[in-house]
């Protein structure tokens, strides 16, 4: 198993024709992912991928079942994509772009929670299950990091995600699901907000947290873990220990400002509830065998 | 993008919410093609530091022929500027004018002054607008202990501070705006007013796009006047494309090679060591700095050349090349952000720029064994592990120290 998406998950692409939309729909059929249907509005009747494309986002789930979109549309229009999204009852939207502008980041979370779906991103990779499906835009066909296993992954960086989990794997393990949230300041979901769903799949055994300075989503894994919400073993590494305080370092969700969201913080939250924490990504590894017992 | 307080004080001003009265100096140049050069390149221009005084003083002169004090309020980004001493009254021309000679030739160069009428201050408040990335709401921060830091009065007296939720679809209500200042225990004249500086702030900041809108202190002054004292005002950067009154220019930025860098969009911070990084990603560069300190290393400058800007190896080098580092560290794991293009990129800065100190390279990701054989068939060590990397790195940075 997984969770977020896995070989049934039925998927709608919004911006399917545009440049990246269509590459990455590309790689998403023929990494398994079922995508059912693509939209972009003027383009009905075209294919991509063998993938049928619809004008709007109701027309498409009219012809076909779906129940995730992925946005491959530029940042100032995502916020309308996602509303379409939403007002069509698909529950779990995965938004790529950076730069979304930051009140319509706070109306995207704001809605989600109303309708009570889940919006992934923006400014992310996205999702992927690897040798299941993806929504989102990794570079699977790299074994060194997109390995399947029973590892559940959390982060809120690309790059660093190719780094961190390629370290894990490298001590033999895999990934059951990696959820990129995103760097943006107000992203659609949180880290916690995974918890449940990764504590309740079986084949997840433990969970990688792939954290930054700033913010406080580190620390409501803290507390979820010390809420008992999760029980399973948690391994984290944050970036940005050394970072000045005041300066934008990294994400622009990334700032530390006087005394909160600094690193060393969140990994004394994180230790105080349980979870180990990596001062490196070398380091990882070594830590998930140990709270594995392995 | 963060406001100078003047820049707050005008929007704020415009929108209704009193100001003191003032005057704002700023420094500009007597020679014609220094002026020009500056307008072409958005560089910074000398300040003359005594013409600048001469005109703060005739300034204060102005505003001290309707009350006895001004303050000399030096415009910079920095926060707590008076403390560092960049904030001082004075009651005649004179102190005025050798006010700004100080703040003009001091270590901060300040070339932009507000001058201002002081004001009778029975207390100082404190009123902001800032985003809860967690409820999704705007969040609105009181207090009648204001003058202070925020976060330092939240340590301290956290029961002080006063805060209501907002959503921001539905906007402030008048019944929130005047339940904040019961719950502050303004008297009864005091409460109107306060209500509406709130709601106009509350449009500044939606009117904005503000990702931030501060008004510490807010003076209530003995005569019973709510006036802004202070202005922070930060504009979120993924909104500037529908905000055009927003210019980014020189004066934004501590450096030249962080103004240029962010004109074209190219994350750069200036630091003052040895390792210029020259690194892909915004979470991968910010461990590399860590990393790097962890092994012993100082920082030239951090810089990431990933994501939009990965065909673009050679501007980035050139901004590492404006710093004195004694090597650049590239390490990347790249996605769309291929490692084939990266280090095609990095060999051809090379052979253009013709670097005079060490690189040290880790070009990691798709396609990345074209990457290897480009790097190699150039004469680079192409290595695979960031740790190892970085050590090569500091390695290199001390042995210069021998």
């Amino acid at each position: 198993m997984s969770i977020f998406c896995d070989n049934s998950t039925q998927i709608i692409v919004q911006g399917i024709t545009g440049k990246e939309g269509s590459f990455w729909t590309k790689h998403m059929v023929e990494m398994g992912a079922k995508v059912v249907a693509g939209v972009t509005p003027g383009k009905e009747g075209q294919e991509v991928a063998g993938v049928p494309v619809y004008h709007s986002v109701y027309r498409a789930v009219r012809e076909h079942t779906a129940d995730a979109a992925i946005l491959f549309v530029p940042p100032r229009f995502t916020m309308d994509a996602v509303y379409e999204a939403l007002d069509s009852g698909l529950e779990r939207i995965v938004t790529i772009a950076d730069g979304i502008p930051l009140h319509e980041q706070l109306k995207i979370r704001s809605a989600a929670r109303a309708s009570g779906a889940q919006v992934v991103g923006g400014n992310t990779s996205g999702v992927i299950s690897p040798g299941r499906s993806m929504l989102g835009i990794f570079p699977y066909w790299i074994e060194r990091v997109y390995k399947p296993g029973s590892l559940g992954v959390m982060t809120r960086s690309g790059s660093l995600t190719n780094e961190v989990t390629s370290m894990a794997v490298r001590e033999g393990f895999g990934v059951s699901t990696l959820i990129g949230v995103g760097g943006d300041p107000v992203p659609g979901s949180r880290f916690a907000e995974f918890l449940p769903a990764f504590q309740a799949d079986p084949e997840t055994e433990a969970v990688l947290i792939i954290g930054e300075l700033g913010g406080t989503m580190e620390e409501e894994v803290a507390q979820a873990m010390q809420a008992g919400i999760y029980t399973k073993p948690l391994v984290a590494f944050v970036g940005g220990q050394t970072a000045p305080e005041g300066k934008k370092m990294g994400h622009a969700g990334a700032i530390v400002t006087g005394g909160t969201g600094s690193v060393a913080d969140k990994l004394a939250a994180l230790e105080t509830a349980g979870a180990r924490v990596a001062d490196r990504p070398s380091k990882v590894g070594a830590l998930l065998k140990e709270a594995l017992g392995r | 993008m963060r406001l100078f307080e003047y820049q707050a004080k005008e929007i704020f001003s415009d929108a209704g919410i009193s100001v003191p009265r003032s005057e704002l100096v700023r420094a500009t140049s007597t020679s014609a093609t220094v002026t020009e050069a500056a307008s072409e390149t958005g560089r910074v221009i000398p300040v003359d530091a005594e013409a600048l005084a001469a005109e703060v003083g005739t300034a204060a002169g102005g505003l001290l022929e309707q009350c006895s004090r001004v303050v000399i309020k030096s415009q910079l980004l920095m926060g707590g500027r008076g403390k560092a001493g960049l904030i001082k009254p004075a009651t005649s021309t004179d102190e005025a004018e050798s006010l700004a000679r100080e703040f003009a030739s001091g270590p901060h160069k300040v070339r932009t002054m507000l001058v201002e009428q002081a004001v009778d201050i029975d207390r100082e408040l404190y009123l902001s607008i800032s985003a809860n990335p967690e409820s999704a709401e705007l969040v609105i921060l009181a207090s009648v202990e204001g003058g202070v830091e925020i976060e330092q009065l939240a340590v301290e007296r956290p029961d002080a501070i006063s805060r209501i939720a907002v959503d921001i679809n539905r906007g402030l209500q008048q019944y929130q705006a005047r339940a904040l200042a019961y719950e502050l225990g303004l008297q009864q004249g005091a409460v109107k007013q306060f209500a509406g500086i709130l709601n106009r702030l509350f449009l500044v900041f939606m009117d904005n796009d503000a990702e931030l809108a501060e008004i510490n202190p807010l003076f209530l002054t003995v005569s019973g006047e709510l006036l802004a004292g202070d202005g922070k005002l930060m504009i979120d950067d993924n909104s500037l494309f529908r905000q055009p009154a927003f210019e980014r220019t020189r004066e934004y930025f501590d450096s030249d090679a962080e103004f240029e860098a962010a004109i074209e969009g190219i994350p750069y911070l200036q630091f003052s060591g040895d390792i210029s990084l020259m690194c892909a990603g915004a979470g991968l560069t910010t461990t590399v700095f860590d990393l790097v300190h962890y092994e012993g290393g100082t920082i030239a400058n951090y810089l990431e050349f990933g994501g939009p800007n990965y065909r673009n190896a050679g501007r980035a080098m050139e901004l590492c090349l404006k710093n004195n580092s004694k090597v650049i560290l590239i390490v990347t794991f790249g996605t769309i952000a291929r490692a084939d293009v990266m280090a095609e990129g990095v060999v051809a800065a090379i052979n253009e720029l013709k670097p005079d100190r060490p690189i040290v390279t880790c070009i990691r990701g798709t396609n990345e064994e074209q990457a290897t054989e480009t790097l190699k068939t150039a004469g680079l060590e192409p290595l695979f592990d960031t740790e190892e990397a970085v050590r090569r790195a500091v390695e290199i940075a001390g042995g210069d120290d021998l």
